[in-house]
């Protein structure tokens, strides 16, 4: 929401003056930041395990958890920053869009294994479509519409597969699928190096170069600073933010498959909870909920913090529930100094 | 998003206000119930009969008193997607303290509960400036985690004496269809109603929801009105779910689950806009009343219960894209004459 009118002549001559402040090494610092506020999350949990006040924290296996715990995360974040980016907020149908492509992909596992992963992308293609059509060309609201879809993606995994789970030797696919599907999450690269991390470092890369070095990446920042200002200077916003839905929708999928492999079944709950974890990333690494600022860099970084957290909580006893009460006040929290800060720079923050 | 050309919509309504299409629509959730309610009365089977519709109010009740606060947070132009969990919180929090207070101390607190995270979402969304759908999404998040905290997982039932006693008395039969509950719901909705259409105060959050500007402009404290929307919508909410856990004397930990996907459907299709400024409780309770006739009948025809969700969430989308298609067709006719329009729009 604008704030007040009459401040506004005042706020632009505000930004007249302090535009140039923020210098370049300003920016680098904003983009790293949030590498050093995972970097003291390390330093805290070293502390803390020399301590003795927890106990595992510098093993290989956790570090290993670690990663494998942001991989998953951060696929989803790196499609939803997309979205933030292009100034519609959240994609609130990831959850259903995981669960429903991991469901489809162990279906179709019987027709080999490519048919599979092709039919979930494809799937979660059209989900991003339908989003991005809805959001973008009728310009619905960005969230309801989003949490409607969840609602209908919902509704159809519980009306065709009726609470059941599906597992992937349940489906007479053949044995090499079968394998192939479980290496999604645990093959290893060079047997070093688990595969989701990699995909996770090839979606960064190219959403990164994507936002910063494309022409798609720069409508797609004037679209999500200003709609209007986008539409007037010729830029097809609508084909923009649709676009933006479905690299969101087909990230998803991918961490939807991921977590499926993960779990070796497909079912309902598979991703729950992903939405709100991902735009806690997103905003983490730095991302203006109004739109058009952050990087793709600065939201791996908030994914790795959102890991690191939620894995020294769990070292420290910290319940499940608890975590999201925590989670919850510091997405609040960031919000707000970000909005605040945006706004002290005379730049309005939606 | 403020509309910047809502003075122009203004007027462009008024000028085919009078068309019948147009009055049709503005009236839509009555023509809806009359005809959900007679095709239900004449296909469903086992429908029309006194326990049916007694169950029916009873079941529409909760979500009712849910959707009078959610109707006025939307006519303020925000949202608040809180509303399912305070349901739940306040459901197990009146119940859960009813052993060591008792119903007269537990109920209060748990509604003041409610308030006061509606005040919360309100401070965050007025003074904070931060987006409505962004803080209620985090308080959303922290009250379900302190939901599993309070109850540690459980459901919360109760099996003394006393809350059967107040139980039975909710469920009571005091007219045909009426139990006391119902009666309460209905008397929040006409005082709602009238508090929103003949106070000052009231009317006053249509202009806050339809141009924020102007109505700061007009010497009206805009912050003040989003918190106090916010407040509401809180209380409403947990009103409700303690209202409903009382009358069954348990609450489970789903107990509000559905409600926000119900009660946001229900609220749109009763014409409260998504934008702000638009809208009425009454219609959103009657448009809570025919949904909840319609999946009643879903139920009835033999399909199962993820039919009624699927078509619940196929609802709402539909709900949504329609009120969009309807701005979208109404923005593309900004800046054109409206005298010009008014011929092209009797025959549209």
């Amino acid at each position: 929401m604008k704030a007040a009118a009459t401040t506004m002549e005042e706020k632009s001559n505000e930004q007249d003056l302090r535009s140039t402040q923020v210098s370049r090494f300003g920016k680098l610092v904003n983009a790293v930041g949030i590498y050093g506020i995972a970097l003291l999350f390390i330093v805290l949990g070293i502390v803390l395990e020399v301590t003795g006040v927890i106990h595992g924290f510098m093993t290989i296996q956790n570090m290993m958890n670690i990663v494998d715990a942001v991989a998953i995360l951060g696929m989803v974040a790196v499609g939803m920053a997309f979205v933030t980016y292009s100034g519609s907020f959240s994609d609130m149908s990831v959850p259903t869009t995981m669960a429903l492509t991991g469901i489809i992909a162990i279906q179709m596992l019987q027709y080999g294994f490519w048919v599979a992963i092709t039919s979930a992308l494809g799937v979660g293609l059209i989900i991003g479509l339908i989003n991005g059509l809805a959001i973008g060309k009728l310009r619905v609201n960005s969230m309801i519409w989003t949490l409607a879809m969840n609602y209908v993606t919902m509704g159809i995994i519980r009306l065709v597969w009726v609470n059941k789970q599906i597992y992937p030797d349940m489906t007479g696919a053949s044995e090499q699928s079968i394998k192939m599907f479980d290496d999604i999450f645990r093959y290893k690269v060079f047997n070093a190096i688990s595969l989701p991390v990699v995909v996770l470092a090839l979606m960064v890369i190219a959403g990164q170069f994507i936002m910063s070095r494309t022409v798609f990446g720069a409508h797609l920042k004037l679209t999500g600073s200003s709609r209007r200002t986008a539409k007037f200077s010729g830029i097809n916003v609508e084909r923009i933010v649709t676009v933006a839905f479905v690299i969101s929708a087909v990230a998803a999928t991918i961490g939807g498959l991921t977590i499926t492999s993960l779990g070796r079944v497909g079912a309902w709950y598979n991703g729950s909870g992903y939405d709100f974890k991902a735009v806690t990333a997103v905003v983490i690494g730095g991302m203006a909920l109004s739109g058009g600022r952050g990087s793709i860099v600065g939201v791996l970084g908030g994914a790795l913090v959102m890991g690191l957290m939620s894995n020294i909580m769990t070292l420290l006893g910290i319940g499940t529930f608890s975590q999201d009460m925590i989670r919850g006040a510091i997405f609040i929290i960031v919000v707000g100094i970000n909005a605040k800060s945006l706004r002290s720079l005379g730049r309005d923050d939606a | 998003m403020p509309n910047p050309y809502e003075v122009w919509g203004g007027t462009m309504h008024n000028t085919d206000r009078n068309t019948l299409l147009s009055l049709g629509n503005k009236y839509r959730i009555y023509i809806l119930f009359v005809a959900v309610f007679a095709f239900m009365s004449l296909f469903a089977p086992k429908f029309f009969n006194p326990f049916n519709l007694t169950t029916i109010m009873r079941s529409f009740c909760m979500n009712a008193c849910v959707a009078i606060g959610f109707t006025i947070v939307l006519i303020c132009g925000q949202l608040d997607l809180s509303i399912g969990t305070i349901i739940t919180f306040a459901g197990v929090v009146g119940l859960g303290l009813k052993e060591q207070f008792g119903y007269w101390g537990s109920v209060p607190v748990a509604v003041v509960c409610g308030a006061l995270i509606g005040l919360i979402n309100g401070l965050l969304v007025a003074k904070g400036k931060i987006s409505s759908f962004i803080v209620t999404l985090g308080t959303m998040t922290i009250l379900q985690g302190a939901i599993y905290q309070f109850t540690g997982g459980n459901s919360v039932s109760l099996s003394s004496e006393d809350a059967f006693a107040v139980s039975d008395f909710l469920s009571k039969q005091l007219f045909p269809l009426i139990t006391p509950r119902v009666l309460i719901t209905l008397f929040l909705a006409v005082m709602g109603e009238i508090f929103l259409k003949k106070t000052r105060v009231g009317r006053n959050f249509y202009l806050v929801g339809g141009n924020k500007n102007s109505a700061w402009l007009a010497g009206i404290n805009t912050d003040n009105y989003t918190i106090f929307a916010f407040v509401l919508s809180g209380t409403m909410a947990a009103l409700g779910g303690v209202l409903f856990a009382m009358e069954s004397s348990a609450a489970t930990l789903k107990l509000g689950e559905q409600s926000l996907m119900y009660v946001l459907s229900a609220t749109i299709i009763g014409g409260t806009s998504t934008a702000g400024g638009k809208g009425g409780i009454m219609k959103s309770v009657i448009a809570i009343l025919t949904l909840e006739m319609l999946y009643t009948g879903i139920i009835l025809f033999g399909l199962g219960n993820e039919v009624k969700i699927f078509i619940a969430g196929l609802i709402l989308a539909l709900v949504v894209l329609y009120e969009a298609f309807a701005q979208y067709r109404h923005e593309k006719t900004i800046g054109r004459k409206p005298s010009l329009m008014k011929g092209a729009g009797t025959k549209a």
